[in-house]
């Protein structure tokens, strides 16, 4: 329970930040925009590689796959790097400094910021999706393969809950950066975003990847975040729901463990080297 | 104009950091659509990947380096030295466009120069028309910058989730990666009407036919016209925008207000 309050706390603090400059509903349409324009790139990319390459080449179940695993990307790319932004402006609006000299671990607000994001974030990756599909339907005057059903929702949303910990320890490792980097902090998100189009499988097999690239960028948790969802959504997707979240549990487990281990060291030294309250590298 | 362009390269030069996180997500992106278009057969494309990544750096620094500039520089204490100073803010703004352009240059030089090792694009170049189109869509491109900038000026903090809002569709509609306009483009008659309104769309379209299709510079003149146009347009639009907002702000006293 004292561990609950302050990051129930630091996520509605997130919430208001990320949502109260302009009217709740607006400002959620709004962040719908982005990845819905993301999904819908990477769709096209690959309608028209197919289409124009070569006749036959063109697969709806590919298609599918490349929708969900963009879509997907997309949303754990756009909270795992909140931490950053919650250190860095906290640090320049004196936010943070006064969290760490609160009785509790500035992790709690690290980590209740993530919790909010993922929420807000959550809610504009399922619109997105679901606008994309249909606009893609519409344009491209194609059937999308989708299995929509109560258990095939469910299983999503548990994916969506099981890759927390691998994006809280995206975001403990980002936060522990920018406690002492004020400074390029706002470039974290490209890279985030970037590299997780590459190495996550979110647009093509990390078998397409040179080895041993390949075997890394399979066991990462947010690859098996993204193919457990493709598992549940996509009718006759290789690969086993199961093991998927197993390995996206363990290896978030793991990247958890070790990020807070970074952070609470990263913490220890940012007090002993003066750089809490920092505004300026 | 010149004293602007200096600072904003000496920014960017002196310290190199700044290029190398500049170019992370052109170059994370061009290389993971890169891989796409690879991975499904469709290599011919690659090219299309390449140039994307190349433009989305400059489109980038038109939305985050110049049209929420004075958001920024409004934060700093910056907006009222230029204000203040006899310099006219639409030659401080053209200073930050050259400035800005010469600043993108080795992100766009590094994405370029990583897409060709890696994938090898087959190019069938006009370079002479390559380069006046690359030239005049990046004119039209930060004349656009400008405006957005004017219009900017009457935004608090709102700038930023704007930014966040435009970058993505604008990257689709222009078509960085794949054609809008056309007949392989995947949108619909209307949509790619409201596209051609964006700079970026005609750019990316002449440079795809003078880049990869052998297109010289008389079979895309209608397409460099129109650039040309919207360069002067745009211009001159935001020099007057500029100076109404700025009216605007001095009279309801919220010009140099930093936080609203």
């Amino acid at each position: 329970m004292t561990s609950l309050r302050p990051i129930l706390a630091s996520a509605w603090m997130g919430i208001q930040h990320d949502i109260a400059w302009t009217t709740p509903v607006l400002s959620v349409a709004l962040r719908v925009v982005a990845p819905f324009a993301s999904a819908m790139t990477v769709s096209i990319i690959y309608w028209f590689g197919t289409t124009s390459a070569s006749p036959g080449l063109f697969n709806a179940d590919r298609l599918a796959y490349v929708l969900i695993g963009s879509t997907l990307y997309a949303h754990v790319a756009s909270y795992a790097w909140v931490p950053t932004v919650a250190i860095a402006e906290g640090k320049n609006l004196s936010v943070f400094p006064h969290i760490y000299i609160t009785s509790r671990s500035t992790a709690f607000y690290v980590a209740g910021t993530v919790l909010s994001s993922f929420v807000i974030s959550t809610i504009a990756s399922v619109a997105a999706l679901i606008l994309a599909y249909l606009a893609l339907s519409s344009f491209l005057g194609t059937q999308i393969p989708a299995t929509v059903t109560l258990t095939s929702v469910a299983m999503v949303a548990a994916a969506l809950v099981a890759n927390i910990p691998g994006a809280l320890g995206l975001g403990f490792l980002l936060g522990a950066y920018s406690m002492y980097a004020s400074k390029f902090e706002w470039s974290l998100p490209g890279y985030v975003a970037g590299l997780l189009m590459v190495f996550s499988g979110a647009l093509f097999p990390t078998s397409f990847l040179p080895w041993p690239i390949s075997v890394g960028a399979q066991y990462l948790p947010f690859t098996q975040f993204i193919a457990a969802a493709r598992e549940a959504l996509l009718p006759g997707t290789s690969g086993d729901y199961a093991t998927s979240m197993g390995l996206c549990l363990v290896g978030g487990g793991i990247l958890l463990g070790v990020s807070m281990f970074v952070y609470f060291a990263s913490e220890r030294k940012a007090r002993k080297d003066g750089v809490i309250d920092r505004r300026l590298a | 104009m010149k004293a602007r362009a200096l600072v904003r390269l000496w920014s960017i030069f002196g310290e190199p950091l700044w290029i190398v996180v500049s170019m992370g997500f052109p170059v994370l992106s061009s290389l993971a659509l890169s891989l796409l278009y690879y991975s499904i057969g469709a290599a011919s494309y690659v090219g299309f990947a390449v140039l994307g990544g190349v433009m989305v750096s400059f489109w980038g620094n038109v939305l985050w380096s110049m049209a929420s500039q004075f958001y920024w520089d409004k934060q700093e204490g910056l907006f009222e030295i230029y204000l203040t100073s006899p310099a006219p803010i639409s030659a401080i703004l053209i200073g930050m466009s050259v400035g800005g352009i010469i600043g993108t240059v080795p992100s766009a030089l590094i994405v370029t120069g990583i897409g060709w090792v890696l994938f090898h694009p087959a190019v069938n170049a006009v370079w002479g028309g390559v380069i006046l189109t690359f030239g005049l869509t990046l004119a039209s491109l930060y004349a656009m910058g400008m405006t957005l900038s004017s219009l900017y000026l009457a935004y608090g903090r709102e700038a930023e989730s704007l930014n966040e809002v435009l970058q993505e569709p604008v990257s689709m509609l222009s078509g960085l990666y794949f054609p809008s306009l056309g007949a392989r483009s995947p949108f619909p008659l209307a949509i790619q009407a409201a596209a051609s309104l964006i700079p970026l769309t005609i750019g990316m379209d002449a440079l795809r036919k003078t880049l990869f299709y052998g297109n010289d510079i008389w079979q895309v003149w209608p397409d460099l016209a129109i650039l040309g146009v919207m360069a002067v347009v745009l211009l001159f639009a935001s020099t007057y925008a500029l100076k109404y907002l700025e009216n605007v702000g001095r009279r309801d006293g919220t010009i140099g207000v930093r936080i609203r």
